[in-house]
């Protein structure tokens, strides 16, 4: 599915994100990205969905190499991809319908498809009775539904998340998990960045830990495995 | 590009001028007075340019020939004239002419001056010289002086030199104000333009993110820069065109010897001219603003 060959990362500025990193994520995996702030999570992720190029190394993702890939293959690629951030990244002066069926539209989607397709998405994050309502005026825990629904109305074969719980309290975060579990329960791979101590430990699910930039710990069926 | 993505840029860019009316109209205002700026100053320039060729075209060199000159001679000096390289045109104006032409600015007929003067007619014959360019009309003048049947020449020396002085300062300041205020509005523009792509870069993010091409994102802010564009360019065009016209009439009423330039198809042209700068200004302007945000 995913699979990352010596990949470094150095930014300009001369920090080292990423050192010779090797790992390979199979199809319906699910994944945990863990590890202390500034170790390299964050880049990590933004090298799977081709927003930073990696420095050393190829990054093969269904058979292309990121590393090599054009800037004007970049929306093809992302086509396949759903992200979800911390910060939700939703257009607040629209509604959640808006919202979801946007990601639709951008791509050319026919017109007849992107409302049944929005709607379905919608209902699976379990906000079908707020649909018409702007973004703003929902709750953290709803927008961050709004951005799963998003994020998953392409189908994608893989969903990158970026500290999704982050903004949420414990019980708002669990419901957000509940959703992720069911999209991969579904076949589609998931890859999550997270501080979130207890979601790791309880889910039992693969921990890769990254520290300076390296990655420290793989396991099949972790725990998050840091003391606080 | 499918039927449904050009409809969907559509509504987005209306979405997006009502969303940010403030911001719209402001850029709208920018052009609108960039506009109206650069087409007062060119109307500036065009008349100062008329202004100075109306009154070089009046400089002319008048080379007066001795009082016993034969007709044959006078024909000599002729052919002597017309082969200088700086001359237009040569005109004969003959002693009699010249004494017409002085009856009747004086109120009377010809033989009764010449009565009057003693029976001799005392004007001489004298050519009217016309130069190619009125910067050469000095040199003309020193050449035709030295023509054996010359008797004097006259081109208003002390007046020629600071008149083409000042019309060649006043085509220098019509062409400065022109090229000053062309960059002050693309500088005023390009910074209302990139503060109006700056507010809606998350926009943008959120369009890479989900995987819409450059080209799909670039559409909607086109077409929302040409529309501001048009309107700012449309507004301009007719706060010169009226102004302008109110201006030469009451120019022309009130300082009667100022040549001003009154040419409808002219008129028509820079009018349209800067309603298509506008849009030009206001679609380029957003495409180069918005690269910025591109590179995710």
């Amino acid at each position: 599915m995913i699979q990352l060959r010596n990949v470094s990362k150095m930014y300009p500025n001369g920090a080292k994100a990423l050192i010779d990193v090797s790992v390979r994520i199979e199809k319906g995996e699910f994944v945990f990205l863990v590890g202390p702030s500034g170790a390299g999570k964050s880049t990590f992720i933004r090298l799977i969905y081709r927003e930073e190029k990696p420095s050393r190394g190829s990054i093969i993702l269904s058979n292309k190499n990121l590393a090599r890939m054009k800037d004007r293959e970049v929306p093809l690629l992302r086509r396949k991809l759903g992200v979800i951030f911390q910060d939700f990244k939703l257009l607040q002066d629209r509604s959640v319908l808006e919202n979801v069926a946007f990601a639709l539209h951008v791509v050319g989607t026919p017109k007849r498809e992107i409302g049944i397709r929005a709607k379905k998405a919608i209902e699976l994050v379990g906000l079908a009775t707020k649909e018409k309502v702007l973004t703003a005026q929902l709750s953290g825990g709803e927008q961050q539904r709004v951005c799963v629904a998003r994020a998953i109305v392409n189908d994608p074969m893989l969903l990158i998340a970026d500290e999704p719980t982050g903004n949420l309290d414990p019980e708002t975060a669990w419901g957000i998990m509940e959703l992720l579990y069911n999209i991969n329960k579904r076949g589609t791979t998931v890859i999550m960045a997270t501080h979130a101590r207890e979601i790791v430990d309880q889910m039992q699910k693969r921990v890769i830990a990254i520290e300076a930039g390296k990655i420290s710990r793989d396991e099949a069926h972790g725990g998050y495995g840091y003391d606080v | 590009m499918t039927s449904s993505s050009a409809g969907y840029i559509l509504s987005e860019t209306l979405h997006s001028l009502r969303r940010n009316p403030m911001l719209s109209f402001a850029s709208m205002l920018t052009i609108f007075v960039s506009m109206v700026i650069l087409g007062a100053s060119f109307f500036f320039m065009v008349n100062a340019n008329y202004m100075a060729s109306t009154f070089e075209s009046q400089l002319e060199v008048s080379a007066f020939l001795n009082q016993d000159i034969t007709p044959e001679d006078i024909e000599r000096v002729r052919g002597l004239i017309t082969v200088l390289p700086e001359v237009a045109s040569v005109e004969l104006v003959t002693k009699d002419q010249a004494l017409a032409q002085f009856g009747q600015n004086m109120g009377a007929n010809q033989s009764e001056i010449i009565e009057d003067l003693g029976g001799v007619n005392p004007l001489p014959d004298k050519f009217t010289i016309k130069t190619t360019d009125p910067q050469q009309v000095i040199t003309v003048a020193q050449q035709v002086e030295t023509i054996t049947g010359v008797k004097k020449v006259r081109y208003g020396p002390g007046v020629v030199e600071p008149l083409l002085k000042f019309t060649q300062w006043l085509r220098w300041i019509g062409v400065g104000i022109v090229i000053l205020f062309t960059v002050a509005s693309l500088v005023l523009i390009s910074i209302n333009i990139k503060l109006n792509v700056f507010s809606r870069r998350r926009e943008i993010q959120i369009m890479k993110l989900v995987g819409a091409s450059d080209t799909f994102i670039r559409w909607p802010f086109l077409i929302e820069g040409m529309i501001i564009g048009m309107i700012g360019g449309i507004l301009a065009a007719l706060t010169v065109g009226y102004g302008y016209n109110w201006l030469v009439e009451y120019l022309t009423m009130t300082l009667t010897f100022l040549p001003v330039v009154h040419n409808a198809v002219f008129f028509g042209e820079v009018l349209t001219g800067l309603i298509l700068a506008g849009m030009l200004i206001g679609a380029l302007g957003s495409t180069f603003s918005v690269r910025k945000y591109l590179r995710i």
